[in-house]
């Protein structure tokens, strides 16, 4: 007897997004913004139904889908990010005919990410992984009439199409080797890829598939490029939900499916973990647009949270998990953030160019002085600063590091926090100590709802860390097998 | 619902205070000050209904602990100690609200003063009721923090912000050295577990710390040739921390200066309250003082010279706050010097110490705000200006006269009748005098018995040149509204009466302290373990020892009346700038050239001179060639970036196949 209750949280918001779609064929343009409501009542029903069910461990369909405490952790990331995404949306997409498509995709996408998180079969994960890159290749391009947004999404496709093949390939090589698609039945079987040529193979495609949505280098190119060209809540989406669909299934295929195969990816990982936050790090320095600043500091961060892969003890995986966590919000805090300031330049001067320059953010504490300290506790909390929620995630993760011996690499990693305080402490500079140009601006209410609770998810992980620590662990645990 | 379960309320309540008061004070009736008060006196409440209930049942110490992450914690405990402290701090500072509602009723900044007093009130309870080091640490700052915010208040005057900062700045000395003190214990703990400090029990705690004393004390060591014990070390770093908190020499400079900010926060900062943070330190630790050699004496010699030293300087000023600015000073001195003679009397010295430090609280809170009812209403803090206020302003008169016969301690020795100040400060002095006995060592008996004569000519002089005689300039005042007189008269009838009808349940009940289920420890053990050889049976000192400090405060009494009632002497000869005496006590034995001018100015200043050389040629130039290195790569690996998507489809792909090679190549390796 297959328990649907388990299930609840994507039925409601495969629910709430047919409904959406239907409606929007009736709907006045006026009338569309009340979609953005019901999308974010959907998402908080989702949210309260994944936070009832964390003590759940159960597989469905034939063990093809499995809800834990890593999958419930995940879904709360995921449904947190969209739920801020569409808060602040609400605003972005006033008046837009579009409205309808914008929340229905939304939603499907952050469905696909669930199905990734409770993925225990490949299939299942890649239609998952699937559907959410679809519905974000039409949300990245969904500024039809602007050149930039349609580069960003074709970039976006065109690499993501490539990764999904990389994928596949490395699945089928799996599935050859094995026979079968099931995560679990994988590591039963896994000896036999273990001992072929073909099990580094498969290994190299995977981490090639999902350090495509991870953003590790040299897989992250398209991100800088994209980032900048969507939509800023959309950026905030991807940067902040869709990647770390990357990170859950790659936890759960190499942690779990081939954790015989350690040795070959665990280096891999580490030289990718250094490499990719080194990169991210130098190139943000010279970036002069506080989005590709940011996407260039996410590729960074992936390269940190890759560092969990390398070392694997459960601290270092429940201090990656809850990095995936504080992430997610200060990273949907930043992109909101300058969401907000493109907002209030474009409100300046409707012709203006470039509205994502750092130059915008010049005395930004004199013109919107809440929204100002919010990116001052995110950039803080992104180069890891207490009492912030990036603080505390850090903090695990490299002494557990340094615990299991490699000392190298937190160094590497500690180094490179330092570094990024460099264009991190920059904004701030740019927003506190530069004089303004323009006069107060009041926040749109729905970006300052949406900031105000990224803030607050940053502040109350970084200050009681101790119930989100447990709870990593939790999950950690499920990995740990 | 046992009122315990309210605990958490005390610090909370006041805290919730000030966000309300500070976001939302302005719109409210006279500044919002109706929000701290009412928090404060809910807080008082709950802390003496507290303490009643410990009294009745000593064994029911409140402590309640919440995990925070690792290994610490945030933790409340209230034992007896802590119970007196709570409800003296709430009380006191409930009664200076009050009186702050007539006092600060014109200045416009009034929300942000009510506001921030919420606040230190609020981080002063934090201190007193944590159960564990860190914790106290943090409100400490936080208390440290408030009183820069109010001593400079009126950040306008020049005087006022360098006051402010001074404070700041000097306080910071003793509150690296707490913290130092904290590092080194933390890093002893972790020795005396080998690295694996054990789960569940949280180290910091007082108790567990307190449990670790014997472990402490075995560990030396050394330092410029010494063998030190460890638990020296830790005592006397956290000793530093009380000696700038509760302005001992030589950290006492910040105190008269911090009279700067309005006359309430002086009652109730510099003079009730935060400054007995670090007299409450010592106490709260002495476990600790007494299991380490010499830490004690320390104590008790740093105690006793202050309670001379400031006494000194408390003659010759003649600005009124500065006068009661010194003569808190010399009475922290007191109370330092009676937790320094746990040397012989053990856990006793705490329960004295802590018995002057609540009877001082409330008779120099009184002399304070009776000082700001005349300063509120002569409009001046010379004393060369006042005279004969006593005519216009009676019942400040009175209440101050109260509270000056308490500093001076008046009371008749073996009977119960007396005022508060006598009955905590004699015991202070008889514990000096059971030192001298028998230890053959007479300092601190001296220290104490010269300083009592110094403290009550000091403050007749106060009293005589303020209130009797003629009015020396024209000022024209008022006696002050019924806000600021009813909170006097309650202080008063505490300054004269609480002394003497609790004396003995005090001792008794702050004796029991280090006795619970929470923490228990064995003075006597302790006591070996620093070589302190401990007396019993107390309390048979000759009646002429019982009667010296008494006839000093008679004497000093009569001086004052001599010299500056009936003017026997012509003060002019002596107040001359050719009398050397009086030069240097004028001028504060000169601190101010020494610490300024050659200390900070000199010294540090050349120092840092030095330190900026090296900073900007030689740091500097390593860092800005590590960063234009970084930038210059960071511009080139940009240009890779090409935005053709071609190439990034070519990286992705040539990332893989060198994936692979490299793979490869380190398993065969390995």
């Amino acid at each position: 007897m297959t328990n649907y209750m388990l299930l609840a949280p994507e039925l409601v918001l495969t629910l709430v997004a047919l409904a959406i779609m239907l409606a929007g064929l009736f709907f006045g343009t006026k009338h569309k913004n009340i979609l953005g409501y019901v999308a974010g009542m959907g998402l908080f029903a989702a949210l309260s139904l994944t936070i009832g069910g964390l003590a759940v461990n159960e597989t469905l369909f034939y063990g093809t889908i499995t809800i834990d405490a890593l999958s419930q952790f995940f879904k709360i990331v995921f449904i947190s990010v969209s739920l801020l995404v569409t808060i602040a949306s609400i605003k972005y997409t006033e008046g837009n005919k579009n409205t309808d498509e914008f929340f229905t995709l939304l939603l499907f996408s952050t469905i696909g990410m669930m199905v990734v998180a409770s993925a225990n079969d490949l299939i299942v994960l890649f239609v998952g992984f699937e559907l959410a890159s679809l519905s974000t290749y039409a949300l990245a391009g969904f500024e039809k009439k602007n050149p930039k947004s349609m580069e960003a999404a074709l970039k976006y496709f065109i690499i993501g199409s490539l990764s999904s093949a990389l994928m596949l390939f490395g699945i089928s090589f799996v599935y050859g080797m094995t026979g079968t698609t099931s995560i679990p039945g994988i590591a039963e079987n896994a000896g036999a890829l273990a001992a072929s040529p073909i099990g580094l193979i498969a290994v190299v495609m995977l981490i090639a598939g999902f350090g495509f949505k991870m953003a590790l280098v040299p897989f992250h190119m398209w991100a800088p490029d994209t980032y900048q060209g969507a939509p800023t809540v959309i950026s905030a989406l991807l940067a902040a939900g869709s990647k770390k669909m990357g990170f859950v299934a790659a936890f759960r295929i190499f942690m779990v499916a081939l954790a015989v195969l350690s040795p070959n990816w665990q280096t891999a990982f580490a030289i990718l973990a250094v490499i990719t936050m080194t990169l991210g790090n130098v190139v943000a320095i010279s970036q002069t647009s506080v989005k590709r600043m940011l996407a260039y500091s996410s590729v960074a961060q992936a390269g940190y949270i890759a560092i969990a892969f390398a070392v694997m003890t459960p601290m270092a995986l429940a201090g990656g998990i809850l990095y995936t966590l504080s992430h997610a919000f200060m990273k949907t805090g930043a992109f909101l953030v300058v969401a907000v300031v493109g907002y209030m330049v474009v409100s300046d001067n409707k012709n203006a160019k470039d509205i994502d320059h750092l130059d915008n953010f010049k005395g930004l504490a004199k013109r919107m002085p809440l929204t100002a300290f919010a990116m001052m506790v995110f950039v803080f909390a992104l180069s890891g600063i207490p009492p912030t929620a990036g603080y505390v995630s850090k903090f695990i993760l490299f002494s557990s590091t340094i615990e299991s011996g490699l000392v190298w690499l937190a160094v590497i990693a500690i180094l490179n926090s330092a570094l990024s305080l460099y264009y991190y402490a920059r904004i701030v500079k740019y927003m506190y100590f530069l004089p303004a140009i323009g006069g107060k601006v009041s926040e749109p209410r729905p970006y300052a709802v949406a900031i105000i609770l990224a803030l607050a998810g940053v502040l109350i992980i970084g200050i009681w860390p101790e119930p989100f620590v447990y709870w990593a662990m939790e999950a950690a645990k499920v990995l740990m097998v | 619902m046992a009122i315990e379960n309210l605990a958490f309320l005390i610090p909370l309540l006041p805290a919730l205070a000030f966000v309300i008061t500070f976001f939302f004070g302005k719109k409210m009736y006279s500044g919002g000050a109706l929000i701290p008060i009412g928090a404060i006196a809910i807080s008082c409440i709950i802390s003496v209904l507290i303490t009643i209930n410990l009294l009745q049942n000593p064994e029911e110490v409140v402590h309640q602990s919440i995990h925070w992450f690792a290994i610490l914690n945030l933790g409340i405990l209230i034992d007896p100690l802590a119970a007196v402290m709570l409800s003296m701090v709430t009380f006191v500072s409930l009664l200076i609200h009050i009186y702050a509602l007539g006092y600060m009723s014109h200045d416009p900044g009034k929300s942000r003063y009510f506001a921030e007093t919420a606040l230190f009130t609020a981080a002063m309870l934090g201190v007193i009721l944590s159960d564990n080091i860190l914790q106290l640490f943090i409100c400490w700052e936080l208390v440290g923090l408030c009183s820069y915010l109010l001593i400079g208040f009126w950040y306008q005057k020049p005087s006022a912000a360098a006051a402010a900062k001074k404070a700041f700045l000097t306080t910071r000395v003793g509150d690296v050295m707490f913290l130092t003190g904290i590092i080194v214990l933390f890093s002893g703990i972790f020795k005396v577990y080998n690295g694996n400090l054990p789960e569940g029990i949280y180290v910091l705690q007082f108790s567990e710390m307190f449990n670790l004393i014997p472990q402490l004390s075995a560990m030396h060591t050394t330092i410029l040739g010494f063998e030190v014990s460890q638990l020296t070390i830790i005592t006397l770093l956290f000793f530093g921390g009380a000696v700038g908190k509760s302005g001992q020499f030589p950290l006492h400079v910040w105190l008269p200066d911090a009279m700067e900010g309005p006359t309430t926060v002086s009652a109730l900062i510099h003079a009730a309250t935060m400054v007995t943070a670090g007299v409450y330190l010592v106490a709260r630790t002495f476990p600790m003082f007494m299991g380490a050699p010499d830490a004690l004496i320390v104590v008790a010699y740093v105690g006793g010279f202050t309670a001379l030293f400031a006494s000194t300087m408390g003659i010759v000023m003649n600005d009124i706050k500065r006068v009661l600015a010194f003569s808190t000073i010399s009475q922290l001195g007191y109370m330092m010097l009676g937790l320094g003679m746990g040397a012989v009397v053990g856990m006793e010295a705490v329960g004295v110490s802590m018995f002057h430090l609540i009877n001082h609280a409330f008779f120099k809170a009184l002399l304070f705000l009776c000082a700001g009812s005349v300063i509120h209403s002569v409009g001046t803090q010379d004393m060369r200006q006042m005279g004969g206020v006593g005519k216009i302003m009676p019942i400040t008169f009175i209440t101050m006269l109260i509270a000056s016969l308490a500093l001076a301690g008046f009371g008749i020795p073996g009977t119960s009748i007396g005022t508060s100040g006598f009955f905590s400060k004699d015991a202070i002095i008889e514990t000096t005098y059971l030192f001298a006995e028998h230890t053959g060592n007479y300092l601190p008996y001296i220290f104490g018995i010269v300083a009592a004569l110094l403290t009550s000519t000091y403050i007749f002089r106060l009293l005589f040149m303020t209130f009797t005689g003629k009015p020396r300039t024209d000022y024209g005042g008022h006696e002050s509204p019924n806000v600021m007189t009813i909170p006097l008269s309650i202080l008063a009838v505490f300054a004269l009466l609480f002394g003497g009808i609790t004396k003995k349940a005090f001792n008794d009940f702050l004796e029991v302290t280090f006795e619970n289920d929470f923490v228990h420890v064995s003075m006597e053990h302790l006591a070996e373990l620093g070589n302190y050889d401990l007396v019993h049976g107390a309390g048979h000192e000759p009646l002429f020892i019982l009667w010296l400090p008494v006839i000093v405060g008679v004497a000093g009494l009569v001086i004052s009346y001599l010299i500056y009632y009936k003017k026997v002497v012509d003060m002019s000869t002596i107040v001359s700038r050719n009398n050397p005496v009086y030069k240097l006590l004028y001028n504060r034995y000169y601190q101010h050239q020494i610490f300024i001018e050659l200390i900070a100015l000199k010294i540090t200043y050349g120092l840092s001179l030095i330190g900026e050389f090296i900073d900007r040629k030689i740091i500097d130039g390593i860092i800005d060639g590590i960063s234009d290195g970084t930038i210059a790569i960071g511009e080139t690996i940009r240009k890779v970036q090409t935005g053709v998507v071609q190439s990034y489809a070519t990286a992705v792909i040539a990332g893989v196949g060198l994936l692979i090679i490299l793979l490869k190549l380190i398993v065969e390796v390995q």
